[in-house]
C-alpha cells in the first residue's frame, strides 16, 4: 500500500503543476491592442488609411453618390425634406475617422515612435493628422452644427459623459488643426501624389474662413483670412487649371495640376459600381441623376457638355427611352473595361484649385468691398476655361465694374456650374443668404419644392442612436426626437 | 385497465406456451449468441421455469440442461440483455440470440465525469444504444438521433451528402452564442459527430437538465451529448465486416410546366402589355409553340439531379484477454450526392484499447482518425450569386431552353422572357471545382488508479486535432468565373485542442447510505489558425485554384487565436436505501476569454428523487417496477463569446489608396472598444419529471417538464456614433424555453413474434424575454433579387424565436368583389393583402406575423419486430406547426418569368377558385384608372409563400434476415445478416419545396425557416449485410 500512496501523493502533484500552466489573461495573436500600436511612421500612415476607407467605400460613406448625403438643387429628388436619423451613416464614419485619428495623435504627442521618427518626419505625420482631422470636422460642423468635440485630450468617449460642443468652439480646432497642417506638411509629395500637402491644407483653411464669414458664424472679418490663404496657394503657383475642361476629371489628372487632395480610387483598390452614374441606355442603374430644372437654367457651354450628360447619339434626353434626366458626366470617366467589371476608378476632389480660386474671388470680393481686379481675374481663370477660351454670351466674363452683391451672387453662381455634384453646393445653399437676409436653400431650390423649405432644413438631425443613448445629447430643430 | 391489459398479456403468452405437454425428463443442449454480432455469449444464466435447475453457458456460449418431466419452458437471463422465455417442448437442440437490453434498470449509465446506475440518476437524460442507431442505414450520426429522444429536435437542414444538420437539445437559449450541444466522446469535449463511423458507438446519452449538464458548468447550457464507443468483448477476436450499398434519388421534384404550357403562359403575360394603346407581340409563335408540344423540352431538374449510388465498407476487429481488451475498427464510405458533380468520402479508423495493469491500476487509450473529402456546386446561402447556384435555377429555366447549342457549348438563355439573367443550370452545377478536405485525430487516453477501496483518481489526457483544406475554382464557365475572369479560393485551416482531466472519486455505502463524492481539476487549451487567399482574373483558366500565382488580384487573409478554460467541479450523489436520492455539483470556470473583471464563472445545481417504487406500500401494489419523482434545478452556462472579444482591437483590413499610387495602402482601425466585463451567458434551468415503469419494465413512461430562463445573453449593445462604433458587445438579453417531454416505450409482444416500440413527443415553447435596448432585431435573409428589401425574419420582445413577419395574403379578388376590390384601387384577379389596422391602404403599418418557423411539437415512433431470423425495424417520425418561408416560389411564380404550373391555375373569370393572381391586362388598367391603395410596391414579404411545413415521416424501414446459427456455423462464420432498408420511404406534407426540414440561412436561429435553393433532400434504398466471424 505504501507504494500507492507515494503514486497518489505523485499524481496530485503532478495535477497541480499542470493546472498552474495556463494562464486566463489573454494575449492576442492576430491583432494587437490599441496601447501597443501607434509605434512606428506607418503604423501611423496606416492609420490614415484606416480613418479614409469607411468616408470612401464600396456602397458607403460618400462613396454612393449622394444618397448618403442630402440631394440639393442639382440631385433630382432634392425636396429639403430630410428625416430622422438622415446622415447618421456620415455621422458615424466621421467619428469613426477622428476616433482613429485622435489615438494617433495622442500616442505621437506621447513620444510613443521613440526613435522610429525624426523630430521633422513626426512633424509631417502630425501635420497629416491634424489636416485630415479638420476635414472630418469641418464636414461635421457643417451637416449637424453644435457637436461633440472629442479630440486627443477626450477621455474615453464611450464611458465620459459627452455634451454637444458650440460650432465656435469646433471651428476654432479646425482653423488650428488646418493652420498646424499648413505649417507641417510639405507643398509637394514627390512619390505620393494622393497625400495631402501645405496647399491643400491652406485651400482649405480658406474654404473654413470663408465659411466662417457667412452663415452660421457670420464673422465678416474671416474674408480677409480666407482671401489671404486662398491667395498663397495662387501665389505659390504650386498648381493651375487644367487646360481642357474635357480633361478636367480623367485618369490622367487625377492627382494635379488641378486636384488637390480628393477621396482616392484605383484598380487596386475600386469605388462604388460606375453603374450608378449611369443612365438605362448606356447600361447603368440610373440611380444619380440631374435635376432637369437646374440643368435647364445653367447656360450652354463646353464646360456644360464636359459635366452634364444631356444627349446621346443625337437624341436628347426628353426623347430617351428610360431615364429621361440628364446625367451627371463629370464621374463616367472609367473606361467600359471597367464599367464591365463593376470596377470604379473615379476620384472625388475635396478640394481643388478650381475652388480656391472661385473662394479668393468672393473672399476678396467682400473683404474689400468691391471686386479687386485679383478677384476678377481669378474668376475669369474659370469662365474662361469653361467657355472653351471663347466668349459666351449668356455666360460673360466678369468686370470690376460690378456691385460687390452682384459679383458675390456670379461667384456662388460659378460654383454652382463648376463644382456641380462634388458634396459643394449644399454647403453653399446653407451658408449664403441674400441681402433680404432669405436663405439660398430656400432662394435657389427649384420652386416645387420651396414651400418646404424651412430655417430647420439647414442641420442634418442628430442620429437616433446619440440621442437615444445619451441623455445629454439634444436635438436640432424640427426633428422629432 | 391495468388488469385488462396483464390478462390479454397473459393469454397471448398461454396461447403460445399451450401446447405443451411431455412425459419425461429430457436434455436439451443450445448455443445462446449476441443478437447483432452472433458471438458466442458466456455466463448466460439457464433456468427451467418455476424449477431451481439451472446451469450457465460455456465461453462457447453452450449449455446442456436436464429439463424435468411436465417442464417446458426456459428462462435466459444475461445482465445488460433482456431477460427471454422460450418454449421447449419439442426442440432438444436450440440456438438462441439474445437482444440487448434496451432499458435495464439495473445497468450503468455514463453522465459527466462518470458512470451511475440508471436506477441512481436524479437528472433527465434521454439514451440511444449503438443498436438503435443501426436500425437506420445512415452513416451518420447525427441524422440518426432525428425522432429518437424526446425534447431533442433535428433538422437536416441540407441534403448534401456530409451536410449540415442542426440539432438543439430543449430549445435555442441563445441568439449571438450558438444553440450547439457540447459533444463529448469517452469524456473527451468539444467532438465532432460527422466524424464518428455510428457503427462505432456503444452509446449516446443526451444530458438535457440542468442537474445532469451543470457539471459542465460554462459549456453545458446546450444540453451535451455524451457518446461512448464500443470495446471489445473477453474472448477471441472477432471479425467484422459490414457493407451497404445505397441508392439515393431526389424525393420530389418541383412542379414545373412543360414547354408548350410555358411558351402559352409567357406569351399570355406577354399579351398584357397593351396599355398605351401598344400592341405587343407574342414571343413564341404557333409553330414553335406546336414544335413544343410534339416534341417537349429540357426538364432541368432531371438534367441537374440523378440516382446516386453509394458504397459503406466497415472492417472491425475486436476481443479480449482478462487483461486486455481492444477494438481496431475502419470505415470507408463513399457517397454520391444526387446533385451532379457532389460526392462525399469518408475514411475513418478508430482503436481501443484498454488494459488492467493490476488490480489497482488500468490504462485506457482510444484514438480515432478520419479524413472527410466532399464537394458540391454551392447552393442554398452559399457565398456566391445566386444567379449561378444551380439548385436555384434548375427549377426556373423554362423547358424551352435546350442544355447546349449546336456547337456543345452550353445554352445561354434567351433574352426577353424568362430567368435570362442567370447561369445555365448544367455550367452552374458542372463547372466548379470544389475541394473540401478535412482530417481529424482524436486521442484520449487515461490512467485509472483505485487508490483505496472505493477511491479512484482517473487521469486523463486528450487531443482534438482537426486539419481542413479547401480549394474551389469558380472557371469562365461559371457565371461566378464570368464576372471575376475566374474565381479561386483556397482556405487552410488548423484547430488543436487539448485536455486534461484528473478526476477524484470516493465511493461508500454504508448500510443503507451510498455516498459517491467526485472532485474534478481540469484544464483545456485550444488554438485555431486560419488563412485563406481569394484570387480573380486568371490567365490560365484550366489550372484555377491549383495555380494561384497566375491570378491578377489576390486577397489574403489570416487569423489564430487561442483560448484557455481552468475548471474545478466538485459533485456529491447520495442515495438512502435506494429510495431517496440526492445529487449536487458545484462547477467553477475560469475561461479566458471572459472579461478581466470576470474571469471566473460558477455554476451550481441540485436535485433530487423519490423512488416510490422502493417503498413497501407502492411495491406491495405489484404495479410498478418504477415509479420515480425528480426535481433538479441548476445553472449552465455559453461561453459564446470568442476568444479577445473583450479586448480593443486593432484590425487590418480598411486599405485606402491613401498614397495615390498604383497599389492601395494598408490601413488599420480600431475594431471595437473594450468591455472588460464581458461575461458568459448564463441559464437557469428548473426540471420535474417521473418515471414510470410498469409489468416488470415492460412498459417505461419518462416524462419531464423544465424551464429555463438565459440571461445575459450576448449582444452587441448599440453606443453613440460620437464614439467611432457603432455598439459594444454587451451582455443585455434574455430569453425563456419551457418544454414538456413525454417518452414511452415497451414490449408489447415477448413471444416468437417480439416487438419492441418507444414513442416520444416533446413541445418547447420559447420567448424573446429582453433585447437590451432594442424592441426587435430583423434579419434580412436574402441574398437580393426577391424583392424581399427588407427584413422579414424577427426577434421581437415577448415574442418567441422563427417569427415571420410581413403582409397576409388573401388570395385573388374575385369578380364578385369587384367594389370591395376598387376601393383598394384593385381589380379582380388582383392579389388582395389583409388590411391590418383597417385604413383602407396596404402599407407598412398592416405588417403582422404571418408564421414561425419552429414546430409546436416534435415526435418520433420506433419500433422493432422481430421472429425467428427475422426483423423488421421502422421508425416514423414528425413535426407539426412549424412555417417555412418558401421563397424560391417568388420567381417562380413571377409572371413573364417564372416556370411554376400554378401559374397554369392562376385567376380568370372562369378561374375564380385560386390563390394565383391573374395576368391583368395594361389597357384593362388604364380603362379603370384606380388609383392604387396597395403601396407595398412589389415587396414580397407577403404569407402567399408561407407555408405549413409540418410533416409525417417514415424515417426509416429495414428489413433483416440472420442466417440461422446452425447454417452459419457450417460456413465457419458467426453470424450473417442481410438486410435491405429505406430511408425517407413516405413523407406526408402540404409543404410544396423540396423538403419540410429545409433551411438555407443557419448563421443563427432567428434566420432559421427559409427555403432559398437549398441542397434538396434524397429518398434513400439501401441493401447490405453483416459479417462476422
Amino acid at each position: 500500500m505504501k507504494n500507492i500512496k507515494t503514486y497518489h501523493f505523485l499524481f496530485i502533484a503532478v495535477i497541480i503543476s499542470a493546472m498552474s500552466c495556463k494562464k486566463l489573461t489573454e494575449k492576442p495573436i492576430s491583432f494587437v491592442e490599441p496601447e501597443n500600436f501607434y509605434t512606428t511612421p506607418s503604423q501611423i500612415e496606416a492609420t490614415f488609411a484606416g480613418a479614409m476607407n469607411r468616408l470612401w467605400d464600396y456602397w458607403g460613406g460618400y462613396g454612393y453618390g449622394m444618397g448618403n448625403f442630402v440631394n440639393d438643387d442639382q440631385y433630382d429628388g432634392g425636396d429639403l425634406v430630410i428625416g430622422n436619423n438622415h446622415g447618421s451613416d456620415l455621422w458615424s464614419a466621421h467619428y469613426a475617422a477622428i476616433l482613429n485619428l485622435n489615438s494617433a495623435i495622442r500616442a505621437m504627442n506621447a513620444g510613443n515612435l521613440g526613435a522610429s521618427a525624426t523630430p521633422e518626419e513626426l512633424d509631417v505625420l502630425m501635420g497629416q493628422a491634424k489636416f485630415i482631422r479638420a476635414f472630418n470636422y469641418f464636414m461635421l460642423v457643417r451637416m449637424f452644427g453644435d457637436i461633440p468635440l472629442i479630440t486627443e485630450t477626450t477621455e474615453n468617449p464611450t464611458t465620459a459623459e459627452i455634451v454637444r460642443s458650440p460650432i465656435a468652439d469646433v471651428y476654432a480646432l479646425i482653423v488650428s488643426d488646418f493652420t498646424e497642417a499648413a505649417a507641417k506638411l510639405p507643398r509637394k509629395w514627390d512619390a505620393f501624389p494622393g497625400r495631402p500637402t501645405s496647399g491643400a491644407a491652406k485651400g482649405l483653411l480658406a474654404k473654413t474662413y470663408l465659411t466662417m464669414a457667412t452663415y452660421p458664424m457670420n464673422d465678416p472679418s474671416n474674408y480677409a483670412k480666407a482671401a489671404d490663404y486662398a491667395g498663397q496657394v495662387i501665389q505659390e503657383g504650386d498648381y493651375s487649371l487644367v487646360h481642357n475642361i474635357e480633361d478636367v476629371f480623367s485618369v490622367a489628372t487625377k492627382y494635379g495640376p488641378e486636384m488637390m487632395w480628393s477621396f482616392n480610387s484605383n484598380y487596386a483598390d475600386i469605388n462604388t459600381d460606375p453603374q450608378i452614374y449611369r443612365p438605362g441606355l448606356l447600361e447603368g442603374w440610373g440611380d444619380s441623376r440631374v435635376q432637369i430644372e437646374w440643368e435647364q437654367a445653367i447656360p450652354e457651354t463646353p464646360r456644360k457638355n464636359a459635366y452634364v450628360l444631356t444627349e446621346l447619339n443625337g437624341v436628347k434626353y426628353p426623347d430617351w427611352e428610360s431615364d429621361q434626366t440628364p446625367f451627371i458626366k463629370k464621374f463616367m470617366y472609367d473606361s467600359q473595361d471597367d464599367y464591365d467589371n463593376y470596377s470604379s476608378i473615379m476620384s472625388m476632389p475635396i478640394i481643388r484649385f478650381a475652388d480656391v480660386l472661385l473662394i479668393y474671388a468672393e473672399a476678396a470680393n467682400k473683404a474689400n468691398g468691391a471686386p479687386t481686379q485679383d478677384a476678377v481675374d481669378a474668376i475669369n481663370l474659370v469662365i474662361d476655361r469653361a467657355n472653351g477660351y471663347a466668349p459666351i454670351a449668356e455666360h460673360p466674363l466678369l468686370t470690376t465694374a460690378m456691385s460687390v452683391e452682384d459679383f458675390d451672387e456670379a461667384v456662388i453662381e460659378e460654383r454652382n456650374q463648376e463644382l456641380c455634384f462634388e458634396y459643394d453646393r449644399w454647403f453653399d445653399l446653407i451658408r449664403k443668404k441674400d441681402s433680404n437676409g432669405e436663405s439660398y436653400l430656400k432662394l435657389k431650390t427649384i420652386p416645387a419644392f420651396q414651400p418646404n423649405y424651412s430655417d430647420d432644413d439647414l442641420l442634418f438631425p442628430i442620429p437616433d442612436a446619440d440621442i437615444e443613448l445619451n441623455d445629454k445629447m439634444t436635438q436640432n430643430p424640427g426633428y422629432t426626437n | 385497465m391495468t388488469k385488462f391489459i396483464r390478462s390479454v398479456i397473459m393469454l397471448a403468452g398461454m396461447l403460445i406456451f399451450i401446447n405443451a405437454v411431455n412425459a419425461q425428463d429430457r436434455k436439451v443442449t443450445g448455443t445462446i449468441v449476441d443478437d447483432e454480432d452472433g458471438q458466442p455469449l458466456a455466463g448466460v444464466s439457464v433456468l427451467v421455469k418455476t424449477t431451481k435447475i439451472g446451469t450457465s453457458t460455456g465461453a462457447d456460449g453452450q449449455f446442456t440442461i436436464n429439463v424435468p418431466q411436465g417442464k417446458n419452458q426456459l428462462e435466459i437471463s444475461y445482465a445488460g440483455y433482456a431477460t427471454q422465455t422460450i418454449n421447449v417442448d419439442r426442440e432438444s437442440t436450440l440456438t438462441l440470440r439474445l437482444a440487448k437490453d434496451l432499458s435495464e434498470l439495473g445497468e450503468v449509465q455514463v453522465v459527466a465525469y462518470g458512470v451511475q446506475k440508471k436506477s441512481d440518476l436524479t437528472g433527465s437524460i434521454s439514451t440511444i444504444k449503438g443498436a438503435e442507431l443501426k436500425q437506420i442505414a445512415t452513416q451518420r450520426v447525427d441524422q440518426a438521433l432525428q425522432g429518437r429522444a424526446a425534447g431533442v429536435l433535428v433538422l437536416n437542414t441540407d441534403g448534401q451528402p456530409g451536410g449540415n444538420t442542426t440539432i438543439r437539445v430543449r430549445g435555442m437559449n441563445s441568439i449571438n452564442g450558438g444553440n450547439n450541444a457540447l459533444v463529448v466522446i469517452d469524456g473527451l469535449q468539444g467532438g465532432n459527430l460527422n466524424s464518428l463511423n455510428p457503427n462505432d458507438i456503444e452509446s449516446i446519452n443526451i444530458l438535457k437538465d440542468a442537474s445532469a449538464t451543470a457539471p459542465y458548468g460554462a459549456q453545458g447550457a446546450n444540453g451535451v451529448l455524451e457518446i461512448t464507443t464500443k470495446l471489445g468483448r473477453v474472448g477471441k477476436p472477432i471479425i467484422g465486416y459490414n457493407y451497404t450499398f445505397g441508392l439515393a434519388q431526389l424525393r420530389k421534384k418541383l412542379d414545373v410546366m412543360g414547354a408548350a404550357d410555358y411558351a402559352k403562359t409567357i406569351n399570355a403575360s406577354v399579351m398584357t402589355r397593351n396599355g398605351s394603346g401598344q400592341t405587343p407581340v407574342p414571343i413564341f409563335s404557333d409553330a414553335e409553340i406546336a414544335n413544343y408540344e410534339k416534341n417537349g423540352g429540357t426538364d432541368w431538374q432531371d438534367v441537374i439531379y440523378r440516382s446516386a449510388p453509394m458504397h459503406n465498407h466497415e472492417l472491425s476487429v475486436s476481443g479480449g484477454t482478462e487483461n486486455m481488451r481492444y477494438l481496431v475498427s475502419g470505415g470507408y464510405l463513399d457517397q454520391d450526392g444526387i446533385l451532379v458533380n457532389s460526392s462525399y468520402q469518408r475514411f475513418s479508423l478508430r482503436t481501443n484499447i484498454r488494459a488492467e495493469i493490476n488490480n489497482w491500476a488500468s490504462f485506457g487509450l482510444n484514438w480515432a482518425g478520419s479524413k472527410e473529402t466532399g464537394n458540391s456546386p454551392p447552393y442554398g446561402s452559399a457565398d456566391i450569386s445566386f444567379l449561378g447556384n444551380s439548385v436555384n435555377v434548375a427549377p426556373r429555366w423554362p423547358a424551352t431552353e435546350p442544355v447546349y447549342d449546336e456547337d456543345g457549348n452550353y445554352w445561354v438563355h434567351r433574352l426577353g422572357y424568362g430567368p435570362s439573367d442567370t447561369w445555365n443550370p448544367l455550367a452552374s452545377a458542372m463547372e466548379p471545382k470544389i475541394d473540401n478536405n478535412l482530417v481529424r485525430n482524436n486521442l484520449n487516453a487515461y490512467l485509472n488508479f483505485e487508490i483505496l477501496q472505493g477511491l479512484t483518481l482517473k487521469i486523463t489526457g486528450g487531443a482534438n486535432i482537426d486539419n481542413t483544406n479547401n480549394q474551389i475554382y469558380h472557371n469562365q464557365k461559371t457565371y461566378e468565373g464570368k464576372q471575376n475572369t475566374g474565381l479561386g479560393i483556397s482556405t487552410e485551416n488548423t484547430f488543436r485542442r487539448y485536455q486534461n482531466s484528473n478526476i477524484l472519486t470516493y465511493d461508500k455505502e454504508v448500510n443503507k447510505h451510498h455516498f459517491t463524492i467526485m472532485g474534478v481539476a481540469e484544464q483545456q487549451y485550444s488554438k485555431y489558425k486560419f488563412s485563406s487567399i481569394r484570387a480573380s482574373v486568371f490567365t490560365v483558366d484550366a489550372t484555377g485554384a491549383s495555380d494561384l500565382g497566375g491570378a491578377a488580384i489576390r486577397t489574403l487573409s489570416s487569423d489564430e487565436n487561442d483560448r484557455v478554460l481552468n475548471s474545478y467541479l466538485g459533485r456529491i450523489n447520495y442515495a438512502y436505501d435506494e429510495k431517496y436520492l440526492l445529487t449536487a455539483s458545484y462547477r467553477a470556470d475560469g475561461s479566458s476569454v471572459f472579461g478581466a473583471n470576470n474571469k471566473w464563472g460558477y455554476f451550481p445545481s441540485a436535485s433530487v428523487a423519490w423512488r416510490a417504487s422502493q417503498e413497501e406500500f407502492i411495491a406491495s401494489l405489484g404495479i410498478f417496477s418504477e415509479l420515480k419523482v425528480r426535481a433538479s434545478w441548476g445553472i449552465t452556462g455559453n461561453q459564446a463569446i470568442g476568444p479577445y472579444q473583450t479586448l480593443a482591437r486593432i484590425s487590418s483590413g480598411a486599405n485606402y489608396p491613401y498614397n495615390g499610387t498604383e497599389g492601395t495602402d494598408l490601413g488599420f482601425f480600431v475594431l471595437n472598444a473594450a468591455n472588460p466585463d464581458l461575461k458568459w451567458e448564463s441559464t437557469a434551468q428548473t426540471d420535474i419529471g417521473i418515471d414510470v415503469g410498469l409489468f416488470n419494465g415492460r412498459l417505461n413512461v419518462t416524462a419531464d417538464y423544465y424551464r429555463k430562463k438565459t440571461t445575459d445573453l450576448l449582444m452587441p449593445r448599440g453606443l453613440p456614433g460620437y464614439t467611432g462604433f457603432s455598439s459594444i458587445i454587451d451582455n443585455v438579453g434574455s430569453i425563456e424555453n419551457k418544454g414538456f417531454e413525454f417518452a414511452i416505450s415497451g414490449d408489447p409482444m415477448v413471444g416468437k413474434v417480439r416487438w419492441n416500440s418507444s414513442f416520444n413527443i416533446s413541445t418547447n415553447k420559447n420567448k424573446v424575454l429582453d433585447l437590451g435596448d432594442l424592441d426587435r432585431i430583423g434579419y434580412r435573409t436574402t441574398k437580393g433579387g426577391y424583392s424581399v428589401n427588407t427584413p422579414f425574419m424577427y426577434l421581437v420582445k415577448g415574442e418567441p424565436f422563427g417569427q415571420i413577419y410581413g403582409y397576409k395574403y388573401l388570395g385573388v379578388w374575385g369578380t364578385d368583389k369587384t367594389s370591395e376590390a376598387a376601393a383598394f384601387g384593385q381589380l379582380p384577379g388582383d392579389p388582395r393583402y389583409q388590411d391590418t389596422n383597417g385604413d383602407g391602404a396596404i402599407n407598412s403599418q398592416d405588417l403582422t406575423v404571418i408564421g414561425n418557423s419552429f414546430p409546436d411539437f416534435i415526435f418520433g415512433w420506433s419500433n422493432r419486430f422481430s421472429y425467428g431470423d427475422f426483423d423488421l425495424t421502422f421508425l416514423i417520425q414528425g413535426s407539426k406547426g412549424n412555417d417555412l418561408f418558401n421563397m424560391g416560389r417568388i420567381r417562380l411564380e413571377n409572371p413573364g418569368e417564372g416556370t411554376s404550373a400554378r401559374l397554369l391555375d392562376r385567376w380568370t373569370p372562369d378561374n375564380q377558385d385560386t390563390d394565383v393572381p391573374g395576368f391583368i391586362e395594361a389597357k384593362t388598367r388604364e380603362e379603370a384608372a384606380l388609383e392604387s391603395k396597395v403601396s407595398i410596391s412589389g415587396d414580397q414579404r407577403i404569407s402567399r409563400w408561407v407555408e405549413d411545413a409540418s410533416y409525417i415521416r417514415l424515417k426509416n424501414i429495414m428489413l433483416g434476415y440472420n442466417l440461422p446459427v446452425s447454417l452459419a456455423k457450417r460456413f465457419k462464420i458467426n453470424n450473417l445478416r442481410v438486410f435491405v432498408s429505406a430511408t425517407n420511404l413516405v413523407t406526408i406534407t402540404d409543404y410544396t419545396g423540396y423538403d419540410p426540414e429545409t433551411s438555407a440561412y443557419n448563421v443563427n436561429d432567428a434566420q432559421i425557416g427559409v427555403d432559398f435553393s437549398n441542397y434538396p433532400q434524397s429518398k434513400y434504398y439501401n441493401v447490405g449485410l453483416n459479417l462476422q466471424f
